[in-house]
């Protein structure tokens, strides 16, 4: 038994060696997730406004004066640009001056006063966030604006001041500011995480295959499932440190709240290293050279970034794709981890997605394991 | 410089490529499988917000508002709970990402003209909260106003329903087709990554086994070896990108409004920005795993500022400067453009200067930073 603790501890310190002595590549995978970090915090940004804008209005009536206002008022929509006529609008858009349009038709005024008013607005559609904000905030500005031509009639006619008879207060849970970085920071943590298990598992190996150290070692009297073992743990420490760099800057930087147990996020964390770590060597088992591998890991993290739920919420994916998200194993890590941070909550509202991590870490593990022992002999 | 002699490296790399069949077959399929994921896997409009409802009043009002609330498309209500507690504990579960508490009183409150409703909205995903906050708000607004209405008929006064309606007319993608959005992105993506991933990645496995000492034996110049370097993949990439547009086109449906041949040129063009780039990239890594690390870097930072998967017009100065550094970024517009907008030169030429002189700086670059590796 001491031998084999010999063997595998030698096995360790020659991987961490390695890795140590590849300062480029250390100073990728330690810098890369707070390269990311940084990057999505401030880059990442839903709701577009201060859409430049292209405006006809053709009633130069009090109304359409006021629709306006409250459309340049509401910030969504910068009114830059002043034409005369519809045509002129689209040209604006074509030409991507604008990306929004309005035009307000000759008979706006008495339209209004009938109660049929229609105000036209164009929404550049090559740009998908664009006309999501512009839709809804259009729409919104206009009802609004309805309401208020309506209270305004009433009080005209005599009724005396109608207010809403409904109010709405709408409060958010976790984090009331729906503040970008507090989502993004434990999506990046995941999927950073993922990523290093992922690759640099694979990489190791492979490489080693191509450069034929493999033989090398294996006329050693190292075992096979010695040198799986001496290639996981330093993977498993580098992936450790990287979490915990991440995890500080985000809170100790950008504030992010942490609002669990870090008892039990290490805990989960660890499981999910260690699936990410069997799916790495499922790649390496798979890829006869290094370009496969890393083409494999490319792939992996693409279909992570937009499937996992990182970004796009899953909860309308067609099944399809929801399936497939659920084949990767940071989709349940995401909700454990923003469970735990921004949430607050324990394992009792986790337990299935810590399940189906551990379950996935076992059999990824075992399968891997059997079939890499396969393939030294 | 000598064409037999491109041709000669040319032919050698079409036969690496061909003879790692494994390789090809995936390098082939992956872009297709993303473009069926993308293609419905992104969508910026959330609704459908898994919803419970807390009615504390069941009486005729409430139903009503329920199912107001119901008839929108933008909430779906999945369960009915006791109270706000219970709500709460829905959403930390992650049951739901919404609530909706309706108090004891409504049909009196809302009678007397002070009824209230509260939302509760999953904050931990941003996305959604936004939308669900705003959904919230125009919800309560619009049912308000018809609630108003009604009170008004009543009394005897003729208002109309909507005096001012904003009409929306979308151009260029009016039913906003989520893959209509994501095709052009996605044929500058593949073919920024696939360039830059494919040269890099062939040269710098060369360099590791060793064959470009052999290679330099030969009477060939390094001019020539990267031209032969550069087309295969050139070709490759290009052959990727046209069978994604393909399946976009006639697959999927997606209009293609303006001149193809423009689009092929203009991506070709494009496409030696991440040939140079996948070059220099090849001279400063060392192995292939330092030369991996540095594209998923580029790729991860590219793809993020270039405004396929986020809008630039919202990132803060800084980083849309940066982003410029990245070529994807001009041709994003370059790609939308042509594809959704039809426009042609005359509209694009700002990005097209801006491709030309990039692809200028970074072949020039890339050449002298080859040739001086070589040596």
């Amino acid at each position: 038994m001491h031998k084999r603790f010999t063997r595998v501890s030698a096995l360790i310190r020659k991987e961490l060696i390695q890795i140590l002595r590849d300062r480029g590549t250390l100073l990728m995978i330690l810098g890369l997730p707070l390269l990311e970090m940084f990057l999505f915090a401030y880059a990442v940004n839903m709701t577009v406004d201060h859409i430049p804008t292209a405006v006809a209005d053709l009633s130069m009536g009090q109304s359409g004066q006021t629709f306006l206002q409250a459309m340049e008022i509401s910030e969504f929509f910068d009114l830059d640009i002043h034409v005369t006529s519809e045509a002129a609008v689209i040209e604006a858009i074509e030409d991507g001056e604008a990306m929004a349009g309005i035009v307000i038709p000759p008979d706006f005024e008495a339209a209004v006063e009938r109660g049929s008013g229609q105000v036209l607005v164009l929404l550049d559609g090559s740009d998908s966030y664009t006309v999501q904000s512009g839709y809804r905030a259009a729409t919104a500005i206009a009802q609004s604006q309805s309401l208020a031509v309506t209270a305004e009639k009433l009080t005209r006619s005599g009724a005396s001041g109608m207010s809403l008879p409904l109010f709405t207060s709408t409060r958010v849970l976790y984090n009331p500011n729906m503040d970008g970085m507090t989502f993004m920071v434990p999506g990046v943590v995941g999927m950073l995480l993922q990523m290093l298990t992922i690759s640099s598992t694979a990489m190791s190996v492979v490489r080693e295959h191509e450069l034929g150290i493999m033989e090398q070692i294996l006329i050693t009297p190292a075992r096979s499932l010695d040198l799986i073992v001496g290639k996981l743990v330093p993977n498993v420490l580098l992936a450790i440190v990287d979490l915990l760099i991440v995890l500080g800057t985000g809170i100790f930087w950008f504030k992010v709240p942490f609002q669990g147990s870090f008892g039990l996020f290490a805990l989960l964390s660890l499981t999910f290293i260690i699936s990410g770590l069997g799916m790495g060597l499922l790649v390496s088992t798979f890829s006869k050279t290094q370009k496969e591998a890393q083409q494999m890991s490319s792939m992996l993290l693409m279909l992570s970034m937009l499937l996992t739920g990182l970004i796009y919420p899953r909860a309308n994916m067609p099944a399809a794709v929801k399936f497939v998200g659920d084949l990767i194993p940071v989709t349940y890590y995401f909700r454990i981890i923003r469970g735990i941070m921004t949430k607050g909550v324990g394992m009792a509202f986790m337990w299935q997605d810590a399940l189906v991590l551990l379950i996935y870490g076992v059999v990824v593990m075992t399968v891997a394991v059997k079939l890499f022992k396969k393939r030294l002999d | 410089m000598s064409l037999l002699r491109i041709w000669t490296v040319t032919q050698k790399g079409f036969i690496h490529i061909l003879r790692d069949k494994r390789t090809l077959m995936m390098m082939l399929s992956i872009p297709m499988l993303q473009l069926l994921l993308f293609g419905y896997a992104i969508d910026m409009n959330v609704d459908h917000v898994p919803t419970v409802i807390a009615d504390q009043s069941h009486d005729a009002e409430s139903r009503a508002y329920i199912e107001s609330v119901e008839a929108s498309s933008y909430f779906d209500v999945v369960g009915y709970v006791a109270g706000p507690d219970e709500m709460a504990a829905a959403i930390d579960r992650g049951d739901a990402h919404a609530g909706i508490f309706i108090p004891p009183d409504f049909a009196a409150q809302l009678k007397r003209g002070d009824a209230q409703v509260s939302f509760l909205v999953d904050g931990s995903d941003v996305l959604t909260a936004q939308s669900a906050y705003a959904m919230a708000g125009t919800l309560g607004q619009n049912y308000a106003g018809q609630v108003q209405l009604q009170k008004m008929e009543a009394m005897g006064f003729q208002i109309k329903a909507n005096p001012i309606d904003a009409r929306v007319r979308i151009l260029y993608n009016p039913n906003m087709e989520n893959i209509w959005f994501t095709i052009p992105g996605m044929c500058a993506m593949i073919l920024q990554i696939q360039t830059i991933a494919l040269t890099a990645a062939s040269v710098v496995r060369e360099r590791e086994a060793g064959t470009i000492e052999q290679l330099l034996v030969t009477p060939i110049r390094p001019i020539e070896l990267m031209i032969g370097k550069v087309i295969p993949n050139l070709i490759l990439a290009m052959v990727n990108m046209l069978s994604i547009l393909a399946l976009g086109v006639f697959v999927f449906g997606v209009p293609f409004q303006g001149s193809f041949r423009l689009f092929f040129w203009l991506s070709l063009l494009y496409s030696f920005s991440g040939l140079g780039l996948g070059l220099l990239i090849s001279t400063v890594s060392k192995n292939q795993n330092q030369a991996q690390q540095i594209i998923m870097a580029v790729m991860l930072v590219g793809l993020v500022l270039g405004g396929f998967l986020f809008p630039r017009d919202t990132m803060p100065q800084v980083l849309r400067i940066i982003g410029n550094i990245f070529p994807l970024t001009y041709f994003i517009p370059i790609s939308r453009g042509i594809i959704t907008k039809g426009v042609g030169l005359g509209m694009l030429w700002e990005q097209v200067a801006g491709l030309v002189l990039y692809v200028a700086v970074i072949m020039i670059a890339a050449s002298r930073a080859f040739r001086q590796g070589l040596d």
